[in-house]
């Protein structure tokens, strides 16, 4: 099936949270095949929108629409939208009580419906392409958190998911591990996989980003590419958080 | 100053006999005190004709204590988990019945519970039965009477024995107390556990059962047997209704021979082991639980 026009597209997107607006009128259309990375400073909305479009959050008003589908419509099935749309956490959110190879396995046979020797193939598959293979039988518990994070990824990927979602998935991270988790997301996003990624990483956003989305307080401010973020940023509140975040 | 490499050469000392040992003196001082009494009961009760009397009267006992125990503590867990997912239902009616249930007989004593599901409840829940004639049939068929029998009466309160009754007042009971126990277990399973089984196109019910309840009921299995082991004492309450478990026939073994001594002697000894055995088992499960969820 091809859908042509954007594989996500929000329009007016508001939320709340008691009084705070966490999302402002937000649209935002992306395509097949794209990598958008979106920055700005903490509580600026960035995840709280990542999270829209899975439905982790819902919008108050304004519309989701993801693969075709508008998420945030009563008669939506969710979970079926989910099966298509892949999600890193920045805590990594493994099962504790699974080994990696249960913890890649566990959705595949219960929403995908593969068969035993099925999910277990996909799931060597995927954990050698992330570089675990040699931790297969191991507990999240006694893996670093860069390779809990490849783990994570790995489960994500064994749904075939159309769209990524990545949600700070480093800042929880060591300084040594970072790049061990940014290398599996850009092998993915060389192989054209639609990512939405938060990240503070500048570096990942320089190599891998189609688009940078700037956000602050709820609101989209700028929408651009990484090469005009740093060498033309429009808005002054962009200036500002770029000399924040780059001077040090 | 630095440090020296260890010496990788030197055989390893993979058992120190006297580091146990001293390990059990500090540690198991109880335990050996505990056998070292045990025994010298069980010598004296061999040694007394009169205790062995009272041994024989009594143990018979121990079967019907075991059975309300398990059969009690099957069900308030069948009754303990749907409870606490009811108390974290986020259905307005669930939650406030599911609340109301626990909260009642929490604050009941159980000796007023089992008095009350004796006397009043069940006799009353029979009358109500015996006035629907299918349900009266169906109850009086799974009760094995035969079919003239179950075409022509209805059922008598004495129909439900004194050991049934007892042991739905104490599933009940004890069911509230094991939904607090899985409701603590549940809510402190992270969210964001629920949240990746979600992400990954689970449904709730989905996430409930393969990710949040696994971890949960790891977590809380101490909490459980800890609750097996206050149920298995418990069930002495039941004396006061007749029903014949140790306690009841304790009491009228003493009372009819003047053996108070005696009956008190067998009957201590019989709780104190079963539950100490049951206590080692709260120990291994932890002990177990524990080197599971170690970093090394």
């Amino acid at each position: 099936m091809t859908i042509s026009g954007p594989i996500i597209s929000i329009k007016d997107a508001t939320k709340r949270f008691r009084t705070v607006v966490a999302l402002n009128q937000v649209s935002l259309d992306i395509f097949s095949g794209q990598v958008v990375v979106i920055i700005g400073p903490s509580g600026s909305g960035k995840s709280t929108l990542l999270r829209c479009i899975n439905r982790l959050e819902s919008v108050e008003e304004g519309e989701v629409w993801v693969n075709g589908v508008q998420i945030n419509h009563p008669s939506t099935n969710i979970n079926e939208v989910r099966v298509e749309v892949g999600m890193v956490f920045q805590h990594f959110n493994l099962f504790p009580h699974l080994t990696v190879l249960e913890n890649v396995m566990l959705a595949q046979s219960i929403v995908r419906r593969r068969d035993k020797d099925e999910s277990r193939e996909i799931a060597y598959a995927l954990l050698q392409k992330v570089g675990i293979r040699e931790k297969i039988d191991v507990y999240p518990a006694k893996l670093s958190g860069g390779q809990q994070q490849r783990v994570a990824i790995a489960r994500a990927l064994a749904m075939n998911p159309k769209i990524m979602l990545f949600d700070e998935p480093t800042s929880a991270l060591d300084p040594e591990m970072i790049k061990e988790v940014l290398d599996v997301m850009l092998d993915l996003a060389h192989e054209g996989m639609t990512m939405v990624v938060v990240t503070h990483e500048m570096g990942f956003a320089r190599a891998a980003a189609d688009r940078v989305i700037f956000m602050d307080q709820g609101e989209k401010i700028e929408d651009t590419t990484p090469v005009g973020l740093f060498e033309n940023p429009e808005s002054d509140r962009l200036r500002l958080f770029l000399s924040k975040i780059l001077d040090h | 100053m630095r440090v020296p490499p260890p010496d990788t050469t030197a055989p390893r000392q993979y058992f120190d006999i006297r580091k146990l040992a001293r390990n059990i003196v500090r540690r198991q001082l109880w335990f050996i005190a505990f056998l070292a009494i045990d025994l010298f009961i069980v010598a004296l009760i061999l040694n007394d004709p009169i205790l062995i009397d009272t041994w024989n009267f009594i143990w018979p006992g121990i079967s019907i204590t075991i059975q309300i125990t398990l059969v009690s503590f099957f069900f308030a867990t069948l009754i303990g988990l749907v409870t606490a997912f009811a108390r974290i239902s986020k259905n307005i009616l669930i939650y406030n019945i599911s609340t109301f249930y626990v909260e009642l007989f929490r604050g009941l004593p159980l000796l007023v519970i089992i008095l009350v599901f004796n006397f009043v409840l069940t006799p009353a829940l029979i009358d109500i039965i015996a006035q629907i004639r299918l349900l009266d049939d169906l109850l009086q068929s799974l009760m094995g009477f035969n079919a003239e029998v179950i075409a022509n009466t209805t059922l008598r309160s004495r129909d439900v024995q004194e050991t049934t009754r007892i042991m739905l007042a104490f599933a009940l009971a004890y069911g509230a107390f094991m939904s607090e126990v899985f409701r603590a277990g549940i809510i402190s399973i992270n969210k964001g556990q629920i949240e990746a089984g979600r992400s990954l196109g689970m449904t709730y019910s989905q996430a409930m059962r393969y990710i949040v309840l696994p971890q949960a009921i790891r977590n809380v299995l101490p909490a459980m047997a800890n609750n097996f082991v206050l149920l298995l004492k418990d069930t002495s309450l039941a004396s006061v209704v007749a029903v014949p478990e140790i306690s009841q026939l304790t009491r009228q073994y003493s009372s009819n021979r003047f053996r108070y001594p005696q009956g008190l002697l067998v009957l201590s000894f019989i709780y104190a082991n079963l539950t100490i055995i049951m206590s080692m088992g709260v120990y291994w499960l932890e002990a177990r639980l524990h080197a599971d969820t170690k970093e090394d």
